[in-house]
């Protein structure tokens, strides 16, 4: 029996290679995601490593906060550590240095321009200590003076800065200073750290950049030689301040990395799913391949259950051929991934996310994990084709039947593709209201399978309809073509089905995104009344920008907004802090209970409606709040307004705000005009040319912006899900190539009679176009009503419009019409070069 | 291989068209020295060696031989389903090697109908769809009293509207030769078009060819190696090994069997 399997497969090379094809993919979709998030991971445990070798202690500030996500944002939610404290720990025997040190935003400038972006550009104070800081100058001296500033040698050798050169420098507490670039520096062997560009001042100038007087954001502490870390640990600590603890390097080290691979977590999972995507849309395609080659072997399998094989060696002959095909394609897929790794990158780099360079990381988990799902896949798939080719009676060796779906079986699969369609919408819709993801995809895949086990019972009627126009326009080649994807309707369902899968998703996020587009334009309308919005980096921009900007001619009321991190009853969410003078002319808080700017003003917490029922919060409630600089205090609820997402959930007065955040950076500031006003936005622009990560934008901008951004993400997930709608035509390519083998008799006689090979190709793409659209039509239906419901799920994450793309979708479908022509162009080509003579003469 | 079961009472097709037709100066085909050799060296085997022949306008010829005379190749060259490898072959005035894929499909399509031993049908089309497929693919309009004529004589009006699986064989056969005959071509080529009928079955379709001969001067040239169906013919060209090696005029079935039983023996 193996030896039947084995011949089968060299029999049968060429569909092999393309089902494995499909297989082929999604491997190297799993095992480019797994490289690459494990090389990420690598690069970065070596770079917090070589950070914090060389110090054996921290000192740093309590976090006030139960759950500790921030370990990644820069100092934000720790207390600073008084400068007093360092000569205290330096006191402590067993000590050899103890430096202290702030860091802060501080982003370069080249050319007008600001260099790189503003979440890595780091600001710090350069340590000449060279056993505590992993920073090491490579030329010119260190910065000694408030004009002196080092620079990565990563920035200085893109942008041709050299010792001696002026340098404008972004910062967040004052306007842009020019600094004079006194050495370069690299961050241990690398030219920069992990792609953030890094400026080094002088100790007492990084306190005053970064507004620190009289505190550091941590000390490093190096030990003796010789030095009893545990007990050191507990000297330093009794000479420490209330609110200042002591943790060993290592423990920096270890917090950084569980941070780092946590944020890489959700990207390797982000990009899991979509590989599993390819995958769920592959095993459709191998799925079709072996039942079309079963129902073709039907002879072969009867003749073999004839000479005496059993039918659980039919069954095993089957699984065995699938396994070896996977195990082929896995380890195809797995080579290929890593070349993927790389793909994979510079794709997240197009769509703006940069990633440091590394050496890739290859695990053995990731071949086992590739290896694993490929067969996995692929075998599973099989199953079904593998019990049919079990079902075959031996004598069908003796009579020419072609194998036809009946009554019952198909009124079995009406019935089957219903229980598991309906139970995946279940799920589904269980899933989204309780927002557990995982019943979300359980339910989808189970509705995908359903509605494929659905598609052979609208297959005929649905192609003979979507054929007919085919037919009018292209006559004879156009109705046999129709007449094709009629004549099989469950080979042109399955053969669909994988399509409809990627399409229903691409449609379903082009639903999301037009909804989520409408939400944001309708949120800008509900919540701005501004006429001009200033942003900057998301981490803040500079504090001199309101006041100038409110001093330009024609300006009415300038609010300006602070966003950080605080707990209330023990969960950490998002502040945002509001200037209350004239907040009414600048933002419309939509207030339903409660009052707005006055409540503010008094130092009140307003909350949306949407937490408020969530939290049981009225007006008047009184809740604990935690803050990283002060601790925790009540505060009392004085208004609830319309839930916003692009105001967030929680808003208190500047004035609170201030108070309880150390040195805040503004994150948004919103400008009124006065009546009869000159070009407002044009005088605030020409203030803003020295912040070049500043900008000022109206309100139809601002809509259009945040619109843009949307469309971006759309964009990424359209370009990770053309795999899956790539497998799916490979899937096409192959159900043409095997019915062309199979008519190749019907297609000699249509030569033979006078068809002319452009009639044959045009044959041959009419029935690809058709199933294109077939399974284009049904997957644009699904994925619209998957859209909705996924939108309507998101409601209260600020999705308060449903919008359906029409013309989007409508282009779904043109483009899938294409495509399938596309994939029709080799099956025709050999459908056309088919030697009439050998094609009749096969008996 | 002959065929030893002789009908003699079958009626014998009379020389009633061997006087017709003289005045066309062109055969309906013709093959100068044709030679088609498969494989080569050692293996090469000469199916044609050198077929000098004419396929008279407005007659039924058949052609008989042995397995691995020839005789289905020499059909296929000269249909231009099959290329030979010198010589030259003529359907009309029209030399065949000189026709690209393009043209071919063209001669084929408009002045070629085939009738084959089996697989005749495209069956996703019905039996009506099927005999005008020559005309639909080129985009001419049906002659709806010639159709009318053709599935009348045939006896398949009724069938029309049904697919190639619900019909015998003896009806598809005569829906082929509908179609065969639908542009009426220059020429039908019938390769054992009985091949798979029974008798009664075989006799329809040979008669009504027959009678298309007579009464629409159509020429036919049919390959078989049943003699009571070249019988049918007003001539028999007799192959052996690539060669011709006789033919019969008004052949009967029992004249047809002698002649093969002198040059088989």
């Amino acid at each position: 029996m193996w030896k039947v399997t084995v011949k089968g497969l060299l029999a049968r090379k060429l569909r092999l290679a393309l089902t494995g094809l499909a297989i082929v993919l999604g491997v190297t979709f799993v095992t480019g995601t797994l490289v690459l998030t494990d090389t990420l991971n690598r690069t970065f445990d070596s770079l917090v490593g070589s950070a914090y070798q060389h110090i054996n202690f921290q000192i740093r500030g309590d976090s006030p906060f139960s759950s500790t996500t921030a370990a990644l944002s820069r100092s934000g939610d720790r207390k600073p550590v008084p400068e007093s404290t360092a000569a205290a720990v330096r006191r402590v025997p067993g000590v050899a240095y103890a430096d202290g040190s702030v860091e802060g935003y501080a982003q370069f400038v080249a050319d007008g321009n600001a260099v790189g972006n503003s979440g890595s550009a780091l600001g710090f104070s350069y340590d000449p200590n060279r056993q505590l800081s992993s920073v090491r100058l490579v030329e010119g001296r260190a910065p000694t003076t408030a004009d002196d500033v080092v620079m990565d040698k990563a920035t200085a050798t893109k942008d041709h800065f050299r010792v001696g050169d002026h340098v404008r420098v972004l910062l967040g507490s004052s306007s842009p200073k020019t600094f004079t670039i006194s050495g370069i520096v690299t961050f241990g062997s690398d030219d920069n750290l992990a792609g953030a560009t890094l400026a080094g001042f002088d100790l007492a100038t990084a306190e005053h950049l970064f507004n620190s007087h009289g505190y550091y954001d941590t000390i490093d502490v190096l030990a003796k030689p010789g030095a009893d870390n545990v007990e050191l640990q507990r000297s330093i600590a009794k000479v420490l301040p209330p609110g200042v603890q002591v943790v060993s390097g290592q423990t920096v080290a270890n917090e950084l990395s569980s941070a780092v691979s946590d944020a890489l977590s959700f990207l390797s999972t982000a990009l899991l799913v979509f590989a599993l995507i390819s995958l769920f849309v592959g095993a459709f395609t191998i799925f079709n391949t072996f039942s079309i080659t079963v129902g073709q072997r039907t002879r072969e399998l009867a003749l073999l259950r004839i000479v005496g094989a059993s039918r659980r060696q039919v069954f095993r002959s089957v699984l065995v051929e699938a396994a070896v095909l996977g195990l082929t394609a896995s380890a195809i897929g797995l080579g290929l991934g890593v070349l993927a790794a790389l793909g994979l990158k510079a794709l997240l780099g197009a769509f703006g996310v940069t990633l440091p360079p590394a050496s890739l990381v290859f695990e053995a988990r990731t071949a086992v994990v590739a290896i694993a799902v490929g067969v996995g896949v692929t075998v599973i798939s099989a199953i079904g084709p593998a019990r049919r080719a079990v079902r075959i009676a031996p004598v069908a060796a003796l009579v020419d039947r072609r194998e036809d779906e009946g009554e019952v079986s198909m009124r079995r699969r009406i019935r089957t593709g219903n229980i598991v369609g309906l139970a995946g919408i279940a799920a589904l819709v269980a899933g989204l209201t309780s927002s557990a993801i995982a019943l979300v995809g359980t339910g989808a895949v189970a509705m995908f399978i359903g509605a494929g086990t659905l598609t052979p019972v609208v297959a005929r009627p649905m192609s003979g309809v979507l054929g007919r126009p085919l037919a009018k326009l292209l006559g004879t080649p156009g109705r046999l073509g129709r007449e094709n994807s009629m004549r099989s309707p469950r080979r042109t369902a399955q053969t669909a089905a994988a399509l409809m899968v990627g399409l229903a998703l691409v449609s379903a996020f082009a639903v999301l995104g037009a909804s989520l587009s409408k939400s944001a334009k309708s949120e800008v309308d509900n919540a701005i009344r501004a006429a001009y919005i200033v942003t900057g980096p998301n981490s803040g921009f500079s504090k001199t920008v309101a006041p100038a900007v409110s001093r330009i001619p024609g300006v009415g009321v300038v609010s300006t907004a602070y966003k950080g991190p605080f707990e209330l009853r023990g969960e950490q969410y998002s502040l945002v802090g509001v200037t209350t003078a004239g907040l009414p002319q600048t933002v419309n808080l939509a207030i339903t209970a409660g009052y707005g700017a006055p409540a503010l003003a008094a130092g009140r917490l307003l909350v949306d409606t949407t937490t408020a029922s969530a939290m049981h919060l009225s007006v008047g409630s009184v809740v604990p709040v935690t803050f990283a600089q002060t601790g925790t205090s009540m505060i009392r609820v004085g208004g609830i307004f319309k839930a916003n997402p692009l105001i967030g959930s929680y808003v208190v007065g500047a004035g609170y705000f201030l108070a309880h955040f150390n040195n805040p950076l503004p994150i948004v500031v919103l400008v009124s005009t006065r009546p009869g006003a000159g070009n407002v936005g044009r005088a605030i622009n020409s203030y803003l040319n020295v912040y070049p990560n500043v900008g000022v934008k109206t309100r139809a901008q601002f809509e259009q912006s945040q619109q843009s951004s949307i469309n971006q993400e759309l964009g990424l997930v359209y370009v990770l899900l053309a795999l899956a709608i790539v497998v799916a035509l490979i899937g096409i390519v192959n159900t043409l190539m095997l019915s062309v083998f199979e008519r190749t008799h019907e297609l000699g006689l249509l030569r033979a009679v006078g068809m002319k090979r452009r009639q044959v190709r045009e044959m041959i793409r009419s029935e690809a176009v058709i199933i294109a659209l077939f399974g284009a039509v049904i997957g644009v239906i699904i994925g619209t009503a998957l859209g909705v419901a996924f939108a309507v799920s998101l409601k209260q994450q600020g999705i308060t419009e449903i919008a359906i793309p029409v013309a989007s979708l409508a282009g779904f479908v043109v483009l899938a019409a294409l495509l399938g022509l596309v994939a029709a162009s080799w099956p025709a080509r050999r459908a056309a070069k088919l030697d009439v003579l050998a094609a009749i003469a096969v008996e | 291989m002959r065929s030893s079961r002789i009908d003699l009472d079958r009626h014998e097709p009379g020389n009633t068209v061997s006087q017709l037709d003289q005045s066309f100066s062109t055969p309906a085909a013709h093959a100068v020295d044709l030679k088609k050799t498969y494989g080569t060296g050692d293996a090469a085997v000469r199916a044609l060696d050198g077929v000098n022949v004419e396929f008279d306008r407005g007659r039924f010829t058949a052609v008989m031989g042995p397995s691995g005379s020839g005789k289905s190749t020499l059909m296929h060259c000269m249909a231009g389903l099959d290329t030979p490898t010198s010589g030259r072959a003529f359907v009309g005035d029209q030399e065949i090697e000189r026709l690209d894929d393009a043209g071919l499909t063209d001669l084929r399509r408009d002045q070629i109908g085939f009738v084959f031993q089996s697989f005749n049908l495209v069956t996703t089309l019905t039996a009506g769809e099927n005999i005008t497929l020559p005309l639909d693919l080129a985009g001419v309009k049906v002659d709806q009293a010639w159709f009318d004529y053709l599935v009348g004589a045939l006896g398949i009006a009724d069938r029309l509207s049904h697919r190639p699986s619900e019909m015998s064989g003896g009806q598809q056969q005569r829906v082929a030769c509908a179609r065969a005959l639908i542009r009426r071509p220059d020429l039908i080529f019938a390769d054992e078009p009985t091949g798979n009928l029974d008798s009664n079955a075989s006799a329809e379709l040979l008669a009504f060819l027959r009678d298309a001969v007579i009464e629409h001067r159509q020429s036919i040239v049919m390959v078989t190696h049943d003699p009571r169906g070249a019988a049918y013919a007003d001539r028999v060209v007799f192959l052996a090994d690539g060669k011709v090696v006789g033919e019969l005029a008004s052949p009967t079935a029992d004249s047809v069997v002698e002649q093969m039983m002198k040059l088989g023996g």
